[in-house]
């Protein structure tokens, strides 16, 4: 049966966001590795004091472009891709779209400048009293607010699609899609009211200070739901399109699939404060309280990892696979695609591990703020999603160009060479956090450094190598697809795996929207709304700003 | 619309539990050891 087509037009808008991912992913995945080239005692920032003066400003491009440039822009491409094909239907408004994507484009140019020009040397968590230059903030409120305006596309695109077919279940990829963009409308109300209450009029001169404790909560209000908003996309190909890709498997169970994505909207909000354990200003209640839920979290977690093993093993097991494991083998890994995202599954297994060890309100003190905690995200953020994202860009760029993927091979061993990089870099710095290795730290000039750290100082050094290499592969065959003349001989498959069962016969509460968005809100009053309300009650805009770089 | 085969019936994911259990039990050990680091630090004393 012939796929749905796509207009050119919508090919062309989605690939413009997967253009500005991958140059901010160039741009700030550069300053990666001299962040570990610094930890092993190897400091090139010193040849590059005349456009960066410092590690920390280099870390701020590294964090703001990677994780926030890089996986957003990425990430509603994708989406726009996923309800347009899921729907099987255009655009609603595609001019409302554009408007969202310039908005975005706008605002990373606002907000990158100032972190250039060394106006801005804030980390990418911007916590005050760090005070930035207001064009960065002025430029973060443009992206969040470029992407609301997208998703609102989105939404009415899926409106007008309700409205003709009111009793058939949302497509898997459409729906899982919506319900990340409205985590993500939901979640970036705590970065917008810190931003626009505080920290942009504060930078403005507007108000004379600024209070802290109250920013970072409203930052953490967003915080930490911005994790699943990175990881929801990766988790949507690891569900309805690795399986196909991998051996032809079918999706194990589209209710658990749809179950935990409405759980991943409900309770990945009012969860926080787990990112606040060591603040002096949040009642230990609210810690407490926030932590229990955070376990919360771990039942879609484990669902999702329960039906995409089952997913891809019926895969692995439909191309001859036996035993308990030795189906593992069978599956397609000669396709990059595929091996990008098992290796990604593979290491994020660990990066869920220190996950809940990070969520535990006693354990954590023994991790909080140290190098443990960067070598966490850079198993979530940085290998779960970003490989992710790299090999589902090795089907999705040919299929929105219609120019084959340059050298399938090297894009595989760009897979393996960034899992190795991974293993190496995330290991050591797990192991240097829980020694006592703080992180935020150019240890490569700490005075304090003892022997034992040593070893694994270089191994950071090392990993980074490896990844620089192998982010370096992932631009060069980027760029060569892009422009590559061998055109593909015929439209690229795009991979859906149907389900097991028929959607249809799932239960129908779990395409109803109201009882989920309104559970997710009133979840977060009861966890937020006294904590908040007394905190704004009890106000101290008395902080003045640092410039500390 | 999805069509049931008859091997999707007959499927069990063995394999998928197996690798789950092994999940679990690295989870508790790596918990455990940071956990023991914090009683290590005199985490339990005021």
């Amino acid at each position: 049966m012939k796929q749905y087509q796509v207009s050119a037009a919508e090919k062309k808008f989605i690939g413009s966001h997967i253009l500005v991912a991958v140059l901010a992913l160039a741009v700030g995945s550069f300053f990666g590795p001299l962040q570990a080239f610094e930890h092993a005692g190897w400091d090139f920032y010193i040849y590059l004091k005349p456009f960066i003066k410092s590690y920390y400003q280099g870390l701020t491009v590294h964090g703001v472009l990677n994780a926030l440039v890089w996986t957003t822009f990425f990430i509603m491409g994708f989406l726009t891709f996923n309800v347009i094909f899921g729907l099987k239907r255009p655009l609603k408004n595609i001019v409302l779209n554009k408007v969202g994507f310039w908005l975005m484009v706008v605002g990373v140019v606002a907000a990158a400048a100032p972190v250039l020009m060394n106006e801005a040397t804030v980390l990418f968590t911007f916590y005050p009293p760090l005070k930035a230059n207001p064009f960065f903030y002025l430029g973060l409120t443009l992206v969040v607010v470029g992407s609301w305006v997208e998703g609102w596309g989105l939404i009415i695109t899926y409106l007008g699609w309700r409205k003709e077919n009111p009793s058939e279940r949302t497509p898997f990829v459409a729906f899982a899609s919506l319900v990340t963009f409205v985590l993500w409308q939901i979640c970036t109300l705590g970065v917008a009211v810190e931003i626009l209450t505080m920290l942009l009029p504060w930078s403005l001169g507007l108000i004379e200070g600024v209070d802290p404790q109250l920013a970072r909560t409203y930052f953490w209000f967003t915080g930490h739901p911005l994790v699943y908003f990175w990881l929801l996309p990766a988790y949507i190909s690891w569900y309805a399109m690795l399986p196909k890709q991998a051996g032809n498997g079918k999706m194990f169970s589209d209710s658990l699939a749809r179950l935990s994505f409405w759980m991943f909207l409900v309770l990945s909000t009012p969860i926080g404060i787990h990112h606040q354990y060591v603040d002096p200003g949040v009642p230990p209640v609210w810690k407490f309280l926030h932590s229990m839920f955070t376990f919360g979290v771990f039942f879609p977690s484990m669902m999702t990892a329960f039906t995409v093993v089952a997913s891809l093993e019926h895969a692995g097991r439909k191309q001859g696979g036996k035993g308990a494991l030795a189906w593992i083998g069978k599956l397609n890994w000669s396709d990059p695609a595929v091996a990008s995202q098992l290796l990604a599954g593979i290491l994020f297994f660990f990066g869920g591990i220190g996950g809940l060890a990070n969520a535990s309100y006693n354990v954590n003190l023994v991790l909080h703020n140290t190098a443990f905690i960067p070598g966490h995200f850079h198993l979530t953020v940085s290998t779960a999603v970003t490989l992710s994202f790299m090999g589902i860009s090795y089907w999705l760029v040919p299929y929105l160009t219609g120019r084959k993927l340059w050298q399938p091979k090297w894009a595989t061993i760009q897979a393996w060479t960034w899992f190795v990089g991974m293993i190496i870099f995330s290991n050591s710095m797990h192991v240097l956090g829980l020694l006592g290795a703080p992180r935020r730290v150019p240890l490569g000039l700490a005075p304090y450094v003892p022997a034992e750290w040593n070893s694994r100082l270089f191994q950071v050094g090392l990993g980074g190598a490896i990844l620089f290499l192998s982010g370096a592969i992932y631009l060069v065959i980027m760029y060569m697809t892009a422009t590559n003349k061998q055109r593909v001989e015929s439209e690229v498959e795009v991979p859906i795996a149907e389900a097991m069962q028929d959607p249809a016969l799932g239960p129908a509460w779990l395409d109803r929207w109201a009882p989920w968005v309104y559970a997710a809100l009133g979840l977060i009053v009861l966890m937020y709304g006294p904590v908040l309300f007394d905190m704004i009650k009890n106000i101290a805009l008395t902080s003045p700003g640092f410039r500390v770089w | 619309m999805a069509k049931k085969d008859k091997e999707d019936d007959e499927f069990r994911p063995t394999g998928t539990i197996a690798i789950l259990a092994i999940f679990v039990v690295t989870l508790i050990a790596i918990w455990a050891t940071i956990y023991m680091i914090l009683v290590g630090r005199g985490g339990t004393t005021l």
